[in-house]
């Protein structure tokens, strides 16, 4: 079971949707995260670079076609780390579903 | 210090996963070349049936499986459809393969059904009749299949 930890690192919004998409894959294109995350070069690089930083990112660079690509991809750090952080937030969504049950069962 | 987070806030950011996820199990789908090449090599394998070479036929067979073969494994995962992203496995589901392969199999079926109807009824090109009606079916029904097959991703 994953143990339920909160990462503010990944919780940053834009992080969390480039985190969240990687989550699902292998690994994506550069030219895909941006394509679909609506996000410019910059805004991209700089938020893989600040993942790559913590240790969750992997950049790979594979040449294909020859042309030289830029994709990333989750280290099991990373999905250790959003697993543990998608526990921690339905957690918290879970506690405020049960509260009124609770205030229920008080009175 | 640990940042107080609103119940509100939390589910915010799993909605945010959540279309993360999506937006990776839209691209769970098979090459469109996969399912016009199927169709034209079974219109090819019809026909050469239709010639009444046994030998020719077999060999055809062989060929057509073998190909088939070598390209699946890779294809009817339904992980690889644009070079630039990569499903993951547990997200495509380890039975879009397995339905992809019944489906050729039933299609398979309904061409000897079909063949067999239209020699009863008299037509020259039996077989070739039968695999022009199944191509149509796989071009039209192929995607149709990873769609059903993108919606249970998505539950």
């Amino acid at each position: 079971m994953t143990d339920a930890r909160f990462d503010e690192l990944i919780h940053q919004s834009t992080r969390l949707s480039i985190v969240g998409l990687l989550a699902a894959a292998d690994w994506a294109d550069f030219a895909f995260l941006r394509d679909r995350l609506g996000l410019s070069d910059s805004a991209l690089s700089k938020q893989l670079s600040t993942l790559e930083d913590a240790g969750y990112v992997a950049i790979e660079r594979p040449l294909s076609d020859r042309r030289r690509r830029v994709r990333a991809r989750l280290t099991e750090r990373g999905l250790d780390a959003f697993r543990s952080h998608v526990a921690a937030l339905r957690e918290i969504v879970d506690a405020a579903d049960s509260e009124p049950v609770v205030a229920r069962q008080a009175t | 210090m640990e940042r107080e987070i609103s119940p509100l806030e939390a589910r915010a950011a799993l909605d945010t996963v959540d279309v993360g996820r999506r937006r990776v199990v839209d691209e769970i789908d098979l090459p469109q070349w996969y399912w016009w090449g199927l169709a034209l090599g079974w219109i090819g394998l019809g026909y050469i049936t239709d010639l009444k070479h046994p030998w020719l036929t077999a060999a055809a067979t062989l060929v057509f499986g073998a190909v088939h073969s070598a390209v699946a494994p890779r294809v009817t995962t339904g992980r690889h459809r644009t070079p630039q992203l990569s499903v993951r496995a547990e997200v495509a589901g380890r039975h879009t393969a397995r339905m992809v392969i019944l489906a050729v199999v039933a299609l398979a079926g309904v061409t000897v059904a079909a063949a067999l109807a239209a020699g009863a009824d008299g037509a020259r090109h039996p077989v070739t009749m039968a695999s022009v009606l199944v191509a149509v079916m796989i071009v039209l029904g192929g995607p149709r299949l990873l769609a059903v097959i993108r919606r249970r991703a998505s539950a």
